[in-house]
């Protein structure tokens, strides 16, 4: 059994638009895959039970919680992290910014996955209501904030977000 | 040529200038930091509440390949000392608290041993293979079960299961009681949660053989503190020992203790001389950091006709588990409960007796508003009591007992000198801001149509950055903070506290901003490696923008002298005639733009023959701010609810907050503080409980048993501010870190009250308020009248 366990497997994947390829143990979560073989440490572990949501990457457009997913399924697949959003403070993602501006964090630990979630929503909504945004995010807990500054946050992004679209699209 | 004059930043809503590396992913957190050649730890953990160790056999765990080093309790003995935080106090009882277990486990989850592998997969396989033997013993899972006589004693030595009683009175009770109008007698409980930051706990241990020194990298609230015991632990001297603390992933009080781990990491690094990182998981979480808030409170209380209280009797028992643990003791919250529970009251006889219970769970620690929740639980509820014993309102009834205005400076009867606050004020506001009579009016029409509305309200006082003189093994009463001006003009300031979320980055760069008058981009805030600052303390007790802060006004306030100094030597002119202003040493009124504290510092540390000789070329000062016994913050709170009697949900309708900090840095942050005060508050009302069976095994050890709240629980809170400046502290400046955690219980239990009077009257007196047990209140409500809160003859 234990030789099953360390004999690796052959991934492809493509993270944050870079294409790897890894041998993987077959239990080595997607989590640790991303934090500890990549460095991508953006993405941060809360309860390993898949409760909390600060794991939560976005695997093929989904977003998902990388703690209870294996690095072994991901072949084939793109996953996107926090790390993928910007590069440099002066160029955020509307999301970043917008909780920048709102005080939408406080200890940081949620934040990544807070800001994927969030971006996800505003693609699929892109005016949500205050209760759409604390359903959308109802899989996501924060102990610092209280959610009211990351319900602001998100509306802003929202608006941000809208107002740069490109004219004609949106109704 | 002209220049903008830069704005004052203190009290600004200054955006937080730490936060692109938090939103960019890329904060250093304990389980981020890599070292060469690291090595992961996994621990072994009692499956039993109460038992003997016969053995410990860890052969299996090191032939798996991977496995480097192993370590049980006796490894440790004799080679490690084991914690002792004694009170200071004629009721106390010592203890000691192993960093692994050593004949004897005392609560599920206690470390037991540990293995080091190459990575925390193999290192869990080793610990999986570790076998203990184990003879159980008598489990003491309850304040109850500890204090049955025939209960086995927990320590050595002792002659009773607790760590600590004590009594403290002031007037004359007795005398209040017996000429009383009416008195009343109420019970209340608050079940054992915790603060349970969303990053756990974690380190990472290197040592240096050749150098002979320690590092401790630790997601730590108080890395100073931590480095002192871990020294006295190991036995080695503090210059030894370095504890580096990176970003904390939440603190709120759990992260404010040594943990037994930590030691056991520095051994197995010392043993191994591999780096070795311990990370817990959230199971471990639930189990082992140390949980909180587990009050049972028994108050007597007198009153008269025209709704004062005259006296106070009460007795706190807390459950404080299997040890006492550093740097609070297990007198934390029962010794604080000698002091406060009167609250802002004029209560001029008061009477408290306190029992610390040690038992079979998990140690007791600090949780955001220590003691102050479960405190101002039985004052609150005491005031509705009396109310509606009288037929009173409940803000009528607290305006009468309030401390008035023109008592300020009061002396409490129990010993507090509060000073200005807003206690009154801030009730009247919180009223209007939340149209207390048009609520009132809401209510009875909801009521006509069969909802069940309730109200609560709720007026606390606070001392914030608190401290005592007596009966702690460490006194709080100071920070500090290094000013440090560079040749180029930009400033570097330590602390001696440390930010896990509190945006103390951007609020003392305000603070020393104003000072030295240069750009907030042009100072940044050092802290959490006791390496590279002076001694400190730490961030707990809303205390850091009050102590750190005011030792960071004083010290650029003395960097301001120097450049002011320095600049009228350059400019010729008297150091009395010179002034700072936009980051420019110029003579007052001399219509000259003089000199930019770039130039003058360039000169200081490059161009000392410019100077007198004898002058120090250094721009730079230590500061330190004692705050004594703190500063008095204060709120009103007013809640409406909504109780399903079908299902036992309570959806909040509205939550109104009028809080009073004294001068704020910046009210953004106050703001976010509050919220997430009362979240946590909100948490401990209505969802968080650490459960424990009758072999005091822990029931809720994930978020799918242990339920924290989310965005869909919690309401938008209206936040309105007063601000009535301390006479004490530097800027006027009170605490506010604690505040919005202390009334949620209180508030909440009077509004569910409030909601199913229709039904009956009921006495809600027991957290958190789970649909079962607000069931359980309506069934009471419907089935008999009040029998907790009664009007006595």
């Amino acid at each position: 059994m234990d030789d099953v366990l360390r004999q690796g497997v052959e991934i492809r994947l493509t993270v944050n638009g870079r294409k790897h390829r890894e041998v993987v143990e077959p239990r080595l979560l997607l989590a640790d895959f991303l934090r500890q073989r990549l460095g991508l440490t953006g993405t941060h572990l809360g309860c390993e039970q898949g409760v909390c949501g600060s794991c939560t990457v976005v695997v093929d457009g989904e977003t998902m919680r990388s703690c209870l997913l294996f690095a072994a399924q991901m072949d084939g697949s793109g996953v996107e992290t926090i790390e993928g959003l910007a590069d440099d403070p002066d160029r955020l993602h509307p999301v970043q910014q917008a909780f920048w501006d709102h005080h939408g964090l406080q200890c940081g630990f949620c934040t990544p996955g807070m800001v994927l979630t969030a971006k996800a929503l505003l693609e699929e909504n892109p005016e949500p209501s205050g209760a759409e945004i604390r359903e959308a995010l109802a899989g996501n807990i924060c102990r610092c904030t209280g959610y009211v500054f990351i319900v602001d946050s998100v509306k802003a992004a929202a608006e941000t977000m809208a107002s740069n679209a490109p004219r004609g699209e949106s109704p | 040529m002209s220049y903008r004059k830069q704005p004052k930043l203190l009290g600004a809503r200054v955006r937080r200038v730490e936060d692109p590396r938090f939103l960019m992913g890329k904060a250093r957190y304990i389980e981020d930091i890599e070292l060469p050649g690291m090595i992961d730890a996994a621990f072994v953990r009692s499956p039993f509440a109460h038992a003997e160790i016969l053995s410990v056999d860890v052969s299996e765990a090191l032939a798996v390949p991977g496995v480097i080093a192993a370590l049980h309790g006796q490894d440790l003995s004799g080679r490690v000392k084991p914690t002792v935080c004694d009170a200071i106090s004629d009721g106390w009882q010592s203890s000691e608290f192993p960093a692994l277990a050593i004949d004897r486990v005392r609560y599920a989850g206690e470390a037991v041993a540990v293995i080091a592998a190459d990575n925390r997969y193999l290192a869990e396989d080793g610990a999986a293979l570790v076998d203990v033997d184990y003879e159980p013993l008598t489990p003491l899972a309850s304040v109850e079960a500890a204090q049955e006589p025939t209960a086995p004693l927990l320590h050595k030595g002792w002659k009773g299961n607790y760590f600590y009683r004590d009594r403290h009175a002031g007037g004359d009770p007795d005398l209040a009681f017996s000429n009383a109008d009416g008195v009343l007698e109420i019970e209340l409980a608050t079940r054992r949660h915790g603060g349970i930051p969303m990053e756990g706990r974690g380190c990472i241990a290197v040592y240096d053989p050749i150098e002979r020194v320690l590092t401790l990298w630790s997601s730590t609230q108080i890395p100073h503190l931590i480095r002192s015991e871990l020294a006295n632990c190991l036995g080695l001297p503090e210059n030894r020992v370095r504890v580096i603390a990176p970003d904390v992933g939440g603190g709120f009080g759990p992260k404010s203790h040594l943990n037994p781990e930590e030691v056991a990491a520095c051994v197995l690094a010392m043993d191994t001389r591999r780096p070795v990182r311990w990370i817990e998981d959230r199971r471990e979480h639930m189990l082992a950091c140390f949980h909180s808030r587990e009050h049972y409170h028994k108050a007597r209380v007198a009153y008269s006709e025209e709704g004062e209280v005259l006296a106070l009797s009460a007795e706190v028992t807390v459950d404080c588990g299997a040890y006492s643990v550093y740097p609070w003791t297990a007198a934390l919250d029962p010794g604080m409960s000698l002091f406060i529970m009167p609250g802002p009251y004029r209560i001029r006889n008061f009477r408290c007796e306190t029992l610390a219970v040690a038992t079979n769970k998990c140690p007791y620690g600090a949780y955001r508003g220590v003691a102050r929740s479960a405190n101002c639980l039985t004052i609150e509820r005491a005031m509705d009591a009396v109310a509606d014993a009288l037929g009173m309102d409940p803000v009528e009834v607290r305006k009468r007992n309030l401390i008035r205005d023109e008592e300020f400076p009061y002396t409490s009867v129990s010993g507090f000198v509060y000073d200005d606050t807003s206690l009154i004020e801030s009730l009247d506001k919180v009223c209007a801001e939340a149209d207390y009579e048009g609520m009132r009016e809401r209510q009875r029409l909801a009521r006509e149509k069969g909802r069940l509305l309730g109200i609560g309200v709720v007026t606390f006082i606070e001392q914030t950055a608190p401290a005592v003189d007596e009966g702690v093994p460490i006194n709080f009463r100071y920070d500090s903070a290094l000013v440090r001006l560079d040749p180029s003009g930009s400033a570097t300031v330590q602390l001696g506290t440390h930010s896990h979320g509190q945006g103390h980055e951007t609020t003392i760069a305000q603070i020393v901003a104003d000072q030295l008058t240069i750009p907030l981009d042009q100072i940044r805030i050092l802290y959490g490696d006791t390496q590279q600052t002076a001694q400190g303390i730490g961030t707990f007790a809303s205390r850091t923008a009050v102590v750190a802060g005011g030792a960071a006004h004083i010290a650029s306030g003395q960097v301001r002298d120097m450049l002011a100094e320095r600049g009228a030597h350059l400019m010729e002119a008297a150091a009395e005639d010179v002034e700072l202003v936009d980051g420019r040493v110029t003579v007052r009124g001399s219509g000259t733009r003089g000199l930019s504290v770039a130039e003058v510092a360039r000169a200081t540390y490059y161009h000392p023959e410019l100077f007198p000789f004898g002058w120090s070329p250094l721009l730079e000062a230590a500061g330190t701010f004692d705050a004594g016994h703190g500063t008095y913050a204060n709120a009103s709170q007013i809640v409406l609810v909504e109780v399903d009697p079908e299902t036992g949900a309570v959806e909040i309708l509205e939550y109104h907050i009028v809080e009073d900090c004294g001068r704020m840095i910046n009210p953004t942050i106050v703001e976010g503080q509050i919220h997430g005060g009362v979240a946590q508050g909100i948490g401990g009302a209505f969802f968080e409980e650490l459960i424990y069976d009758e072999q005091g095994q822990l029931l809720t050890t994930s978020f799918m048993d242990y339920l924290i709240p989310g965005p869909t629980e919690l309401p938008d809170f209206r936040i309105s501010h007063l601000e009535t400046p301390s006479p004490t502290s530097p800027n006027g400046i009170k605490g506010v870190g604690e505040g919005g955690a202390v009334a949620p219980y209180a508030i909440m239990a009077a509004a569910v009250q409030d909601a199913i009077r229709p039904i009956g009257n009921v006495f809600v007196n027991e957290l958190p308020l789970t649909p079962e047990r607000v069931l359980g209140f309506v069934d009471r409500a419907a089935g008999r009248t009040d029998r907790e809160a009664r009007r006595s003859g």
